[in-house]
C-alpha cells in the first residue's frame, strides 16, 4: 500500500478512527451530549476527508476496493444520513430506559459497512461490507431495552437477513466454482470469453440474485420488511430504508456494470434481466397494493420502499438493452438521491413524534389533526409524502422522471406500465395520511418538539423541495460521476 | 495432492445438501437456538463450497473466503445469542413465536 492508497481510503480510515474515539469515550465517560458531539465530529471529519480521497483519483486499493467518484457520492450520502440518524436518535432515546451511548458506536460501524459496500469491487469486500452493515443493524434494531417489538423485529431481521446473506454467499461460491473469478473485473473477462452454459453457473447467479433481492427486500423476498420496519425504533427504520437499501443497490449496480451481470446467463438459461424484470414488476404492483391495506405508517412506508426499489430496477435493466452505462448510472444516482431525501424526511417526522413520553406514533389515526398541533412537522411530512407520490416540484418527481426517460430510451414498456400503475395506486395511500393530518378538532396530546429534531426535519423537507425545484447542481454532479465511472474494457 | 482425489462436484453436492438441511431447519424450527444453528450450518455449507471451488482453481482465495465467513458467522451468532438472552429474560421462553405482536 502506498501513501496514495491511504489517501484514497481517507474517508474510511477517518471514520474508523472516529469510531474508536467514540468507543473509548463511551467506556470512560458516559455523557449523551459528548457522545453525540463526538459522533457528529467523526462524521464531519469523514465527510471532509472525501475530498482528499477524491484527489487521489479513481484508484483501486487492493483488489477489493475501488475508490472513485461513484463511491464518494454514496459515501457522502451515507455520512449525511448517519449524521441525521444520530441527531434523531439522540431525541428518540431521551427518557427511554437503558444505556444510550453505545448506539452511536453501532451507527458509525454500520455507516462504515455501507461505505465499504459502495466501493466494493470483489466478492470478499461485498461480503464484509454487507455483514458489517447488517450485524450492526441487528443490534440497532433491538436497541430499546424495555420494548418488545424491537426485540421481535431484530430476531426476525437476524434470521431472514442471515438466510439472505447465506443464499447470496452460496451463489458467489458457485459462480467462483464455475468462473474462477472473485473480482468483478475478472468476472467480466470470463463473461467475454468463457463458457457460460454451466449448470453451476446458472444456479450460482440465480442464488446470488435471490440473495440481493432479500437485501433490497424485493417481492417475493420481502416478508421480513414490514415487520422489521414496524418493530424497529423509528430512526433506525429510517436508516434501514435509506442506507441499507442504497448500499445494497450501489454494489449491485457496480457489479452489473463491472462484471456484466446481465450478460452472465448462458444460452438456454433464463436471462438474468428477465429474472430482475419479473421481481421488479411484482415489487411495483404488489408493493403498492399491499401498502393500501396498512394502517401503520411505518408498514405503509415499508411497502412504499419496496415499490420504490422496484422502480429503481428500471435503471439497472436499462444496462441490458442499451450500450450506455453512463445513462443507467446517472439515472440511478438521481433516483437514489431523491429517494433517500424524501424517505429520510418522512422517517425524521415519525421519529420526532415518537418521543419517550408518548411511545411510537405509528397508527395513521394518531396523525389526525397533526397540522394543527405541529404545523412544521406536518408540512415536512406532507412534502415527503407528495414527493414519494411523485408530484411535480418535489425530488420524487425528478427521480421518477429520470427513470421514465431511461425506460423510454430502453423501450422497457412492461416495466414502465407497472411503474405508472404503481404510482397511480400510491397517490391514494400517501394522500390518505395527508388528509388525516388536516382533520380539525382531533384530540391528541401535543408534545414539545426538540430543536434538533425540528431543525433536522425542516432541513430535509427543504432538501426535498429544493431538489424538485432546482435540480441542476445534482444533475451535473450525477452526470459527471456517471461519465467518469470506470467501465470494463 | 494424493493420487485418489474426490471429484469437485461431489463436494459441491455435499455443500448443497448441507445448505438445504440448514434452510429446512430455519423454515421448520421455532426454537431460536436451533434457528441460529441452522443458519450456522448454511454458513458452513457456503464455506465448504468456497473451499471446493478454490481447490478447483488451485487458488487460496476460496480458503480466505472461508475464513472471512467464519468471522462473519461468529459475529452474527454473538449478536444472535444476545437477542436469545433478552428473549429468555422477557418471555421465559426460547420460542420465536413467543414474540409475535407485529402483524404478519
Amino acid at each position: 500500500m502506498t501513501a496514495l492508497d491511504f489517501q484514497a481510503l481517507a474517508p474510511h480510515l477517518t471514520l474508523t478512527g472516529g469510531t474508536l474515539v467514540v468507543l473509548l469515550a463511551v467506556s470512560f465517560w458516559r455523557s449523551r451530549r459528548t457522545t453525540l458531539a463526538l459522533t457528529l465530529l467523526s462524521l464531519t471529519a469523514a465527510f471532509i476527508a472525501l475530498w482528499p480521497g477524491l484527489d487521489a483519483g479513481p484508484r483501486a486499493v487492493t483488489p477489493l476496493l475501488m475508490l472513485d467518484a461513484y463511491a464518494a457520492f454514496f459515501n457522502g450520502l451515507f455520512i449525511l444520513i448517519g449524521a441525521v440518524t444520530a441527531l434523531l436518535v439522540h431525541r428518540y432515546l431521551q427518557g427511554r430506559a437503558g444505556s444510550q451511548e453505545e448506539f452511536h458506536v453501532l451507527l458509525l460501524v454500520a455507516t462504515l459497512g455501507a461505505m465499504t459496500l459502495a466501493s466494493a469491487q470483489h466478492f470478499a469486500a461485498l461480503l464484509l461490507g454487507l455483514e458489517i452493515l447488517s450485524i450492526s443493524l441487528y443490534a440497532m434494531v433491538a436497541y430499546p431495552e424495555e420494548d418488545n417489538p424491537p426485540l421481535e423485529a431484530a430476531l426476525k431481521y437476524l434470521v431472514l437477513s442471515g438466510v439472505g446473506s447465506t443464499v447470496m454467499l452460496f451463489g458467489m461460491a458457485l459462480i467462483y466454482h464455475a468462473t474462477g473469478a472473485l473480482g468483478f473485473a475478472e468476472l467480466a473477462a470470463f463473461v467475454a470469453t468463457g463458457d457460460r452454459a454451466d449448470l453451476w453457473l446458472t444456479a450460482g447467479q440465480v442464488l446470488f440474485i435471490i440473495g440481493i433481492a432479500f437485501k433490497l427486500s424485493l417481492i417475493p423476498f420481502h416478508m421480513w420488511t414490514p415487520d422489521v420496519y414496524q418493530g424497529a425504533p423509528a430512526p433506525v427504520t429510517g436508516y434501514l430504508a435509506t442506507v441499507s437499501k442504497a448500499a445494497a443497490f450501489a454494489v449491485l449496480l457496480r457489479f452489473a456494470v463491472d462484471a456484466r451481470l446481465l450478460d452472465l446467463s448462458g444460452a438456454g438459461a433464463v436471462p438474468v434481466a428477465t429474472l430482475f424484470a419479473v421481481i421488479a414488476v411484482l415489487s411495483m404492483v404488489v408493493g403498492n397494493v399491499l401498502a393500501l391495506l396498512q394502517d401503520s405508517v411505518k408498514r405503509l412506508l415499508a411497502y412504499s420502499s419496496i415499490a420504490h426499489v422496484g422502480y429503481l430496477m428500471i435503471a439497472l435493466l436499462v444496462l441490458g438493452v442499451l450500450p450506455n452505462e453512463a445513462m443507467a448510472v446517472e439515472t440511478a444516482l438521481m433516483f437514489l438521491a431523491g429517494y433517500l431525501a424524501m424517505t429520510l424526511a418522512a422517517f425524521a417526522v415519525v421519529s420526532e413524534l415518537s418521543a419517550a413520553a408518548v411511545g411510537e406514533r405509528d397508527r395513521i389515526a394518531e396523525y389526525r389533526g397533526l397540522f394543527w398541533r405541529h404545523p412544521l412537522l406536518a408540512s415536512v411530512l406532507t412534502a415527503a409524502l407528495l414527493s414519494l407520490a411523485g408530484i411535480p416540484l418535489t425530488a420524487g418527481f425528478i427521480a421518477k422522471f429520470y427513470l421514465f426517460a431511461a425506460g423510454v430510451e430502453g423501450a422497457l414498456w412492461g416495466l414502465l406500465w407497472a411503474m405508472i400503475v404503481g404510482s397511480a395506486i400510491s397517490i391514494y395511500y400517501y394522500l390518505k395520511i395527508v388528509f388525516a393530518m388536516t382533520v380539525r378538532g382531533a384530540d391528541a396530546p401535543a408534545i414539545p418538539a426538540s430543536f434538533a429534531g425540528l431543525a433536522t426535519a425542516t432541513v430535509l423537507g427543504v432538501v426535498v423541495l429544493a431538489l424538485g425545484i432546482y435540480p441542476t447542481p445534482l444533475i451535473e454532479l450525477a452526470s459527471d460521476i456517471a461519465q467518469g465511472l470506470r467501465l470494463t474494457p | 495432492m494424493t493420487a485418489v482425489s474426490v471429484p469437485i462436484e461431489h463436494v459441491l453436492v455435499l455443500a448443497a445438501a448441507l445448505f438445504a438441511i440448514g434452510l429446512v431447519g430455519v423454515l421448520v424450527r421455532r426454537n431460536v437456538i436451533f434457528l441460529l444453528m441452522s443458519l450456522e450450518i448454511m454458513m458452513n455449507a457456503c464455506g465448504l463450497a468456497f473451499i471446493a471451488a478454490g481447490a478447483r482453481w488451485a487458488q487460496a482465495d476460496g480458503q480466505i473466503m472461508y475464513m472471512l465467513i467464519l468471522a462473519v458467522a461468529a459475529a452474527e451468532v454473538a449478536v444472535g445469542l444476545g437477542l436469545v438472552l433478552q428473549l429468555q429474560r422477557r418471555f421465559n421462553n426460547l420460542d420465536i413465536d413467543a414474540a409475535s405482536e407485529l402483524a404478519g
